[in-house]
């Protein structure tokens, strides 16, 4: 079953199409990850999916019905951790999740008990009477994150939550996405690291210039381009002869020498690197360390849109 | 209510603040009052301190000493030229009256005017001196008429004087009745902590992406302002009830048989409504606890000191009441000024009284629209 459906949907910003004829199919039970660079798009998709803007065309669904500001009993199954922290700095820890508990369920004993599992699973047991600044960035993440899925939500959206976090809180806050997932809550995640999106996500849509530009699994995305192997190799002394070479041995589709830096993208087949390192040691061509890397989300972004993730 | 609920958890955080302004407000009260009742005590009444020569010293002269002496103080002096100038220099006396012998046929049967000596340039020379002409006039009457000196004695002391009851034309004299200072004072604690809290809480609740999110939620967003609104009106109304208790418990008896107390609560809680009215719209102008301090020190202050708060109305230039008509403080102290200057409240005053409780009105509900106007722009 869908739990969101988007289709046709377009929203401009004056002369700005901030999501131009996006579609999107989120099914219940998965981690879906929204991937792509600052400005494709993300938040505008997640604004409109939570009626908080007006969209120029398209259609909404979320939980099988079209999805308008009113339709509070949709909003009522939802959760949502902003891209900023928002949380009351007046109200300590404790008192912020249990808040925004009450915005969604009015039994006061059901809701102690669910802002004490939540402060558990934000790991926040020794904060929960401190105030938001006194709180690390980690912590306040944590806390944010907490304050939109105390309620038990069906469906979870969380858009960049780990922004600006340190290792350690981002590994914490992964894995309870993770764990919110298991308790059975569809999660949609936003952000531009992808390498959470690849650790965390079943599925993964890349938006670009609010398009939609690939959907599937990341081996799915994977399999879609022609990068099955990228090796990189520190050597020096290179010309352009054997730079033709290289791009003559089998396999290989794109070489680069920079820095007296080799990077050679290979498709996917054995033995790439044997023949590459082959080529040099015929050549007396002195190389020092050696990496060879399968494709990343990255690669699928380069490849389909011509421009590196982080661009 | 989880909306009203978390207001009013917020709004707790600011009690320190509501006490500390609370402080300033009764301090202030009682400075200005403690003042005024100094001032008052200006217009005691003074005696004039009489030097008398008695060269007669019969019943005649004693009658005169003793009617002198009701309201002025006596020095019987000796007749020394160099001691009588040192007494008027060193002014132990202000006046000197010199009765000579044979008092009653010289000066009540026949026309001879009493000696007197006064310090040059003071007025209360001037009030002995009525006093012993009032006092000749009478008994050169009764001389007339055939009174023995005895009987003429005896005639002036029975004479009492006469008691006055000043009456002001519009039948009161409360003007300086002490809680009449407390609540000209009130707009400055209401409009400090109303302005200061509402700041607070709306700041509060619309920093960074918190609208979003409470949009996104199960709580439909008229909800949400009704709570709101409901919490804001809640602080309002305990900040008066508390202010009414304090003049109560200094004033109550005062207050109480004043008879006006019923105006007095009607006029402060319109003031309350405006003075709700314009926080609310400060409060969603306003972006930084910096920015709202600095803002609220200065509305409030601006409003007590150009609309009759700290400075009577009496004292401001024309030009600065002109200006003041446009600030809803201005017509709370005019009703206030109403309450203070009229015992009855009836015809005229009341119709001038209601007016000044209505513009109170009608600026709370600009400042209504206004904030509502400011909401739907954003």
């Amino acid at each position: 079953m869908n739990i969101v459906k988007i289709e046709n949907l377009v929203k401009r910003y004056g002369d700005t199409t901030a999501l131009d004829h996006f579609e999107l199919e989120v099914r219940e039970g998965e981690i879906f990850g929204l991937l792509g660079p600052n400005g494709s798009g993300k938040t505008t998709a997640i604004n409109c999916m939570l009626a908080l803007l007006k969209y120029d065309r398209g259609s909404v669904q979320v939980l099988g019905k079209e999805m308008a500001p009113d339709e509070y009993d949709i909003k009522r199954q939802i959760g949502i951790v902003m891209q900023d922290v928002a949380v009351f700095e007046e109200l300590n820890v404790y008192d912020n999740i249990d808040y925004f508990c009450s915005l969604y369920v009015k039994d006061k004993k059901r809701r102690r008990e669910l802002t004490e599992e939540a402060i558990r699973f934000a790991g926040l047991s020794d904060y929960r009477r401190s105030y938001p600044k006194k709180l690390s960035g980690g912590l306040l993440r944590r806390l944010n994150i907490a304050c939109g899925i105390a309620h038990k939500p069906r469906l979870i959206i969380l858009d960049e939550p780990t922004v600006a976090v340190d290792p350690q809180s981002r590994n914490r806050i992964l894995e309870g996405i993770c764990e919110l997932n298991r308790q059975g809550s569809t999660v949609i995640y936003t952000s531009h690291y992808m390498e959470e999106i690849e650790q965390i996500c079943t599925r993964i849509a890349i938006m670009d210039h609010g398009r939609s530009i690939a959907v599937g699994t990341k081996e799915e995305l994977k399999s879609m381009i022609k990068t099955g192997e990228t090796v990189t190799i520190e050597a020096v002394l290179l010309d352009r002869e054997d730079l033709a070479d290289i791009r003559e041995l089998p396999h290989v589709f794109d070489v680069r020498y920079e820095d007296q830096c080799l990077t050679v993208r290979c498709t996917r087949a054995k033995h790439n690197l044997i023949h590459i390192l082959g080529f040099l040691q015929e050549k007396d061509i002195p190389f020092g360390r050696v990496f060879s890397e399968l494709p990343t989300l990255n690669d699928v972004f380069l490849e389909i849109t011509g421009k590196q993730l982080r661009d | 209510m989880p909306v009203f609920k978390a207001y009013m958890k917020i709004a707790k955080k600011n009690v320190w603040m509501i006490l500390m302004y609370l402080g300033i407000f009764i301090a202030i009260t009682v400075m200005f009052q403690t003042f005024t009742e100094e001032q008052e005590a200006d217009y005691a009444a003074q005696s004039v301190s009489v030097g008398v020569i008695d060269e007669d010293g019969q019943e005649a002269a004693k009658s005169l000493i003793s009617y002198i002496e009701r309201t002025n103080e006596v020095h019987l002096l000796e007749d020394n030229m160099e001691a009588l100038q040192e007494d008027l220099f060193y002014r132990n006396v202000e006046y000197i009256v010199r009765i000579p012998q044979n008092f009653m046929d010289r000066c009540i049967l026949g026309d001879e005017k009493l000696k007197v000596t006064t310090v040059p340039g003071t007025y209360s020379g001037s009030y002995v001196e009525q006093q012993i002409s009032n006092f000749m006039n009478s008994a050169r009457s009764y001389g007339a008429a055939g009174f023995t000196e005895r009987e003429i004695s005896s005639a002036m002391e029975r004479r009492t004087a006469p008691e006055v009851n000043l009456t002001e034309v519009n039948g009161n004299a409360v003007r300086d009745l002490s809680y009449t200072f407390y609540y000209r004072y009130l707009p400055y604690l209401f409009l400090c902590v109303l302005c200061y809290v509402m700041g607070y809480l709306l700041m509060g609740s619309s920093r960074g992406s918190l609208p979003d999110r409470m949009k996104a939620s199960a709580v439909p967003a008229r909800r949400q302002s009704a709570e709101g609104l409901l919490a804001s009106c809640v602080i309002a109304f305990l900040l008066w009830a508390v202010c009414i208790l304090i003049s109560l418990i200094f004033y109550s008896r005062d207050f109480l048989e004043s008879g006006k107390a019923a105006w007095y609560l009607l006029n402060t809680f319109v003031l309350l409504m405006s003075s709700l009215a314009l926080a609310y719209l400060v409060g969603s102008l306003v972006k930084s606890s910096d920015a709202l301090s600095g803002i609220v020190n200065t509305l409030s202050l601006v409003m007590c000191f150009t609309c009759g708060v700290f400075v009577d109305m009496d004292l401001l230039s024309s030009t600065l009441r002109k200006a003041a008509q446009f600030l809803p403080v201005y017509w709370y102290e005019t009703a206030n000024e109403i309450l203070s200057d009229y015992a009855v409240i009836a015809g005229s005053v009341r119709s001038q009284l209601l007016g000044a409780i209505g513009i109170q009105m009608v600026f709370a509900a600009a400042f209504v629209c206004i904030t509502f106007a400011v909401a739907k722009k954003r």
